[in-house]
Parts: structure tokens; sequence; C-alpha cells
């Protein structure tokens, strides 16, 4: 029985993915004719997906890393049907904390102090999460709208922060940044890469989706948070309080979240930079729809999603084409990708409905 | 005469099972076709090919003679087909005229014409005497108001022929006897009807030509005329039932399991509020509840179960109070509750079967420890429940989802008569079940009655409510109007009460 389970779980993976592959050659071909008739060479897309996943493979592992992690964060609370748009405002508040701490923390600090690092960022981003749970558990706002606003609380908290608080008063730059951290706190580098932009963070996110899949398959915390999103009512009705689940769940979510803000600081910038992130809680959502809400999935869609995001840089270095035409070509990989999401949604239902 | 519908050599299999093997069933024109068969025979299956919901692998149907191929429910609406499902499809937020209208709705300009839909529908309900109201939002009002909803929004797009899929498991009596007419008015207006039900007495009371199906085969059919209630359960289970439920005398213990005093709850939309409620339940004794739906039972199990709060009075468990007590705290102290609305309260539909029988005891040893889950103990709990509990299905790791609605209802029923419980709430704890697992379950609360639980049975049946009860109360708008000892009254008597016509001045016993 216990092989039966696996066998379907991994004939379901093995179907998702052959048909979103289907799906990314669909968008590589929209891309071509959209590229060709914009007066590109339609080949520079194949060119820069196929240096993200070779040459370039570094590139997609620094990238990986926040799309895993980000897919995590909003699969966690989407399980329990809680709509955690508010990964990036939670990014941000990490992001603060950690370049916080890790200034505040002595010089010469041995690197073992970064876990001090990673664990202010995560109750940071916790908190910050909590907000809005708890005003829909207390005051039954919608947590969709409150999460969503409280993105931009969180961003101009970063740029007040990075150009008043904490700017680096010696540097004269335009740019509105922190001062940078000492080295010995910088996250390690991944010695097979050599001088590149690949770091440790990527087990961080992968440690962090196993014990994610931990959670939901073989706690009885995971079995609340299904209970909870498949039925709330069948949920108050064995005794579960989904006030509590949803709780849990939204700082479960926003640590998650903040781990991604310490890595960006800790590994790739090293200080606090007002608009360091490009999005990358709106990107979670699709990384973690596309691998159907299963934190061992979100491992595959996330680093498909590095590699792509990664991919739209490598197009912008080695060929001509402008920043907004790769952001352009970005868009419709998604937007097709979500598609068959929406499709396959619909479909489900439409079976649902008919039992 | 010519056949309404054939339905031919129809094969569907869905992982794990075949639904339908080989199924043909012939049904005349203007006839009541009676479509019987235990739980998970594949008897919705097949109606839902006929609607246009799934297809079938193998097989056709004909319409009138012409071989037809829907793909979708639309195909079959238009055709002049008409289905009540088991499970309604019902909007829940919406109001019950804008579910009636729904895909088929009269314009004016681009606007919904809504005062003539109104009009119609109260021509509708008039004419066949069904009420509900129609600005009432659908989550707000009863299963079998549901039912009389879906009727309507059926009769509303003038259907030629109609499907009801056990629509009387959620009715009273008095209820079903109306729809049994509705049904034969529709027959003489040339309507053809297919009827499933578990009840043989409805069966023979109105179908002219039965279909009877066992495991995804068709083992029997054939008038009415030629059928008898023995010889029908003989085909539908393969063997003689008996309906005699083993029950050992009545010798209550002194304990009190459950004291209700006074209590009362607030007004909610749609539903009957409890007013001054007194009731006892003492050890190994089974009280019953009579009463036309919709007059407080629902409040009753939900107040008792901690679902919704007393206004006022108090509630206790074994004598200790309860009243402020949380569900979970009400569960550990030995109550058990088998709700009325499998799919709204009692199941969680994206769950798997064993996820489902786990929520009373998922965080207790040996099924956790220290919140890690043992997943071989709960495999090997669920496997065991199911088969004890006659759940058909192919192994509990299936989604719930998946079963026949009988089946779901058995789970529902393993899981909180599993749990030893001190006190067991069972509201329409037979609702939709096949009449060997209702057998099975009668003589199961029976066990628990004769080892000592209190039983609070809520039953739409009275039939039910007399057969197993030791005490009988009678609730009418919210109110105990009477209360009985086993036998001092009969179905005519407690009837009146029911309707409220007549109330007992002082109850005994409180
Ligand atoms: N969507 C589905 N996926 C998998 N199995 C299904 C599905 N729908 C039905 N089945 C299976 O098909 C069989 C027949 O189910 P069906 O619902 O037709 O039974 P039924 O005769 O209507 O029973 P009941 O009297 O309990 O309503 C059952 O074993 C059920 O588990
Ligand atoms: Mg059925």
């Amino acid at each position: 029985m216990e092989t039966n389970i696996w066998r379907k779980r991994v004939n379901g993976a093995v179907r998702a993915i052959s048909r979103q592959l289907c799906m990314l050659v669909v968008a590589i071909v929209i891309i071509m004719v959209f590229l060709a008739v914009s007066g590109y060479s339609p080949f520079t897309v194949l060119k820069g997906l196929g240096r993200a996943f070779s040459q370039d493979l570094s590139g997609t592992i620094r990238w990986s890393t926040p799309m895993i992690l980000a897919g995590i964060a909003i699969c966690i609370p989407f399980k329990a049907q809680v709509f955690n748009l508010g990964v990036d405002g939670q990014i941000y508040l990490g992001a603060i904390a950690a370049t916080w701490v890790a200034l505040a923390l002595p010089e010469n600090s041995p690197p073992a102090a970064l876990i001090l690092v990673f664990l202010a960022a995560a109750i940071a981003g916790a908190v910050f999460a909590l907000i809005p749970a708890v005003l829909n558990v207390y005051c039954s706002t919608d947590i969709i709208v409150t999460t969503l606003l409280l993105n931009f609380v969180g961003q101009f908290l970063t740029e007040f922060m990075a150009s008043e608080v904490m700017r680096d008063p010696e540097k004269l730059t335009q740019v509105n940044a922190s001062k940078t951290l000492p080295q010995n706190l910088w996250l390690p580098k991944l010695s097979a890469f050599g001088n590149s932009s690949a770091n440790v963070g990527i087990y961080i996110a992968v440690a962090v989706a196993l014990l994610a899949a931990f959670l939901f398959f073989k706690t009885t915390h995971g079995y609340e948070i299904k209970v909870v999103g498949s039925n709330a009512n069948f949920a108050r009705y064995g005794g579960i309080r989904s006030s509590r689940v949803i709780l849990k769940v939204m700082a479960l979510s926003g640590a998650v979240s903040g781990i991604i803000g310490a890595i960006e600081v800790t590994a790739t910038q090293h200080r606090l930079i007002a608009s360091f992130n490009p999005g990358i809680g709106f990107d979670g959502i699709v990384v973690s729809l596309l691998a159907n809400n299963n934190p061992l999935g979100v491992l595959i869609s996330g680093f498909f999603f590095g590699g792509l995001s990664n991919g739209g840089n490598v197009m912008e270095r080695v060929t001509d084409v402008p920043h907004i035409v790769t952001q352009i070509v970005m868009a419709i990989i998604i937007l097709t990708i979500s598609a068959n999401i929406t499709l396959k949604h619909l479909k489900r239902k439409k079976e649902a409905g008919s039992k | 005469m010519a056949f309404a519908i054939e339905l031919l050599n129809i094969t569907k299999g869905f992982p794990g099972v075949i639904a339908n093997n080989d199924v043909s069933v012939h049904i005349k024109e203007g006839e009541i076709h009676g479509l019987l068969g235990e739980n998970g025979a594949g008897k919705s299956t097949i109606m839902n090919i006929l609607y246009g919901m799934s297809k079938p692998d193998e097989g056709k149907i004909c319409l009138f003679g012409q071989a037809v191929e829907f793909q979708s429910p639309m195909d079959a609406i238009r055709q002049g087909i008409g289905m009540v499902h088991q499970h309604f499809m019902l909007m829940p937020d919406e109001t019950v005229l804008r579910n009636i209208i729904l895909g088929w709705t009269p314009k004016k300009g681009i606007c919904i014409d809504e005062k003539r839909a109104v009009a119609e529908i109260n021509d509708i309900m008039e004419q066949y005497g069904l009420k509900v109201n129609l600005k009432a939002k659908i989550n707000q009002i009863s299963v079998g108001e549901k039912q009389r909803v879906e009727i309507i929004k059926a009769l509303y797009r003038k259907v030629k022929i109609l499907i009801l899929d056990e629509p009387t498991a959620v009715l009273t009596p008095a209820e079903t006897d109306s729809l049994l007419d509705i049904m034969r008015r529709l027959k003489e207006q040339g309507c053809t009807l297919i009827f499933i039900t578990h009840k043989l007495r409805e069966v023979m009371d109105v179908t002219d030509n039965v279909t009877v199906m066992r495991k995804g085969v068709v083992t029997g059919f054939g008038p009415t005329s030629e059928m008898d209630i023995t010889k029908l359960s003989r085909l539908i289970v393969g063997k003689e039932v008996s309906t005699k439920i083993p029950m050992e005398k009545f010798h209550p213990g002194d304990k009190k399991v459950l004291e209700m005093k006074h209590v009362s709850t607030a007004r909610r939309p749609g539903r009957m509020p409890l007013k001054d409620v007194s009731l006892v339940i003492n050890e190994g004794e089974i009280v019953g509840v009579a009463g036309v739906d919709g007059n407080g039972q629902t409040d009753l199990g939900e107040v008792i179960a901690g679902l919704i709060p007393a206004e006022s009075g108090a509630v206790f468990l074994d004598e200790k109070d309860v009243t402020r007590d949380s569900i979970r705290k009400r569960r550990k102290k030995g109550l058990s509750h088998v709700p009325e609305d499998r799919l709204k309260t009692g199941a969680a539909r994206d769950c798997t079967i064993s996820e489902n029988l786990m929520l009373n005891m998922y965080n207790e040893k040996p099924y956790s420890n220290k919140s890690v889950m043992n997943q071989k103990e709960v495999l090997q709990t669920s496997e065991e429940l199911c088969e004890k509990y006659l759940v058909k299905t192919p192994d509990s790791n299936y989604t719930i989802g998946t079963l026949s609605g009988g089946n779901m209802q058995k789970v529902v029923v393993a899981r909180e008569f599993s749990s030893s419980p001190r006190l067991l709430i069972a509201a329409q704890p037979t609702r939709g079940v096949d009449i060997g697992a209702t057998q099975y379950i009668r003589t199961k609360i029976a066990e628990l009655r004769d080892s000592g639980k209190g039983i609070l049975l809520i039953s739409a049946e009275l039939e039910e409510v007399m057969a197993m009860s030791d005490k009988i109360v009678v609730i009418y708008e919210g109110e105990i109007v009477a209360q009985f000892k086993r036998g001092e009254a009969d179905e005519y008597e407690i009837g009146e009460y029911m309707l409220g016509s007549k109330r007992q001045e002082v109850l005994y016993g409180n």
C-alpha cells in the first residue's frame, strides 16, 4: 500500500512535469515569434536559456535559492487555503533585521554568528506576517488585501532604513545603502563554482523544502493544515481551531520569507539596498502552483524558475536585447505556464462537479 | 411501447474499480422506473453518464430510439433531461432564485427578467405544493429545502425526463409522500422518471418497472407488480436480510450521561432556534428525537456538540458542566457526533478516507507521537475500520470524494462509533445507506447502548426513531412538546405532536 501511494505520487509528478515541458515549448515558440516581429533575432531566447542551464549554472543556482524558498513560503499557507501575497514585504523585513543584527554584532564575530542573523530575519518575517493573520483571525479582514498592502509598507520601510537610518555615512555615492557587512558574516560561496554568485543559500533552501515536506506529510500540524484547507467546517467539528492554524502557517510562511531576505543580504548584496527584491514573492506563487503546492515539487519548479530568470539575465548580457524586452519574455513564459495551471484547475473543478 | 431511454452495454471504470460493467437499462416512455442497488453498486455513476456529466468508456445511449452522445450536461438539458443529484449542486452563496434560474434565465434586453422568473417559479410552487423562500441564500436553508430547490429547478426547465438520485434520503415521511405525489403527477403529464432509492416501500408504491444493480452489473429487472419486498431485497443484497435489531431489555444505569437544563440558542438565518429545552439521557439509553425537519433538530445536535453556543441554560456531560467547553474538550470527555450533513461538516472531500477517519485520534498515541504521525498505524487502523464498517473501496488512500454517497456516510459512522464514546449524537445516521448497512449501523447503535453508552438519535424517519428509542421526545418549533417511553404512543399520536396540534402540559422526567 505504501509503495502504491508512492507510485501514484511519482506518476502524477512525472505527468505534471511533462505537461509543463510542453507548455514551455509553446511559450518559447510564442517568444520567438514575438522577438522576430520586434526585430530581434528569435534565437536569443534559446541562447539565453541554453547558457542558463550549462555554462552559467551558477547563476541559475543563485536564483533558484530565493525561488524555492518563495515557493515554500507560498505553499505552506496555501495548503490551509490562506493566501499570503505579502511574501515580498516579509522578505524586506527579514533583510532589514538581518542587516541590523549583522552590523550590530562585534566586528570579528565567528561565522557561526550567522545563525543569529538568520534567526533575527526569520523572526522579523514571521512577526510581519502575523500582523495580517491576527487581523484576519480577530477582525476578519481579508488576508489577501492586507498582505498585499503590507508589501508597500515593507518596501518603503526598507527604503527609509537604507536611505536614512542605516545609510553608510562614509560613502558619498548616490546609492541608498547601508554599510557593507563584515566579510566574516558573508554567506560562503559554493566552492565548486569558483568565484561565482552560487552560494550555500541553496543548501538552506533545500533543507527548508525538506522540512516543509516533513511538516506536511508526517506531522499532526500538516494534517491539521490539510484538513482546515479542504473543509474548515469539518475541521471545526473535529475540534481543530482554524484560527490557530492560520496563525501558525502565516508565521511559518513569514519566517521562510525572512530567510530569503537574510540570504539576499548576506550572500549577494552584503548590505541593505533600497530595492533589491525584483518581486520574488510573486514568482513564488507560480512556483508553488506549478508544483501543485507540494514542497518536494517546489524544489523542481523553483530550480526551473531560477533557470528562467537567470536565462533572462543571460540573454540581456550576451545579446543586444534591452532589459524591458527580457521582462516581456519572462512575462510570456509565466503567463503561458499559469494559463496551463488555470486550465488544469478548471478541468479538475469540472470533474469534481461530476460526482 | 417505445423506449424513452436505452442505456446499452455501458461500461465505466475508475482507478481501482469498475463502477459499471456492461450495464443495460431500458426505460419506457411515461413510466416511473426504479433503480435499486447497494451502496457503490454504480447507480449514480450510470445516471451521471445519462446526464452527460461523465463519459462512458464503452456503450451507447439512445433517447427515443436515437443514438445520442452528450459532451456536457448542457447537451442533456437541451434534450429535456433533468437531474436531482444525490449531493446537491447548488451555489451556496447565491439566493434560491438565482440557483433555480441559472443557465435558463429569462431575459429582458441584456438584463435578467427576475419578475417573470419569480412569477413562473411561484406558479410551479403552487401547482406542486412545493414551498421555499426564493430570497434565502442556499447556505441558510435545510437539506430538505435544498432538495425542493433542486426539484423546482428541474421543473422550471420543463423536463421530459427527470432523474431523481436518492431524493427521499433527506426527507421526512410526509415530505416523501408529497414528493411521490409530485412524481405521479409528472408521470400523468407524460414525463419519464428515474427514481433511485434504498427504501423499498417507496419503490413498491410508485414505480412501474425496476432495475436492480449489484457491484456494477444488473442483477435483475422487471415490472414492479411482479416484485415484493423480500424478492427485491434478495435481488439487492444477494441474500435474505432480517430487519430485527438484537437489543437487550432496557435497564438504564443511574448516571446521567447527558443533561440539558433550559437550553436556548440564538436565532440564525434559516434555522429554528431552541427554546428552553431540558433533556436527560442515562447510561444505556437511546433517546430518539421525532419531529418535522427544521424544527430545531440541527441546533439541538450542534449545541450539545459545542458547534454553536447556548444562549442560556447549561449542558452537562457525565454530570459535569461543559457549557463553556470547546469542541475538542467535549470530544475528549467522550462525545461523538454523526452530523446531519455529511458533506458540509462530516467529511473533507479532498482528504483521503484514512485522513477522514483520523479526525478524532490523529493527535493520540499510537497514531502520532509528539506531533509525528505514525503512518503505519494510521493505515492499519483505517483499513480495519473500512473493513468492519463495510466501506467499499480498494484502499483507504483514495480521496473520500471518490466514494459513493452511502459509503461516505459509512466512513463518518465508522469514525464516530469507533472512538468509544460516552455520549453519541447520531443525526440521520442511516441517511443514504443501503438496507444491509442500515441494519448494521442500527445493530451497532444497539450494541453501544447495551454497553452502557448514552445515545441521542435524531432522525427524519419516524419508523427508525420508534424502533430504536427507549424514550422518544417530540420537538416542535424548537421546543420539546412531548415525551414517551417505548411503546407508549403510536405513530399517529406522535404525528399529532410533531405537527404542533397537541402538546403535553407537564413533561415528566425533568
Ligand atoms: N470519481 C470517482 N473516482 C473513483 N471512483 C469512483 C468515482 N465515482 C464513483 N466511484 C466508485 O464507483 C462505484 C460506484 O459508485 P456510485 O456512486 O455509482 O454508487 P451508487 O450506486 O450511487 O451508491 P450509493 O447508493 O451509495 O449512492 C463506487 O465503488 C465508487 O467508489
Ligand atoms: Mg449514489
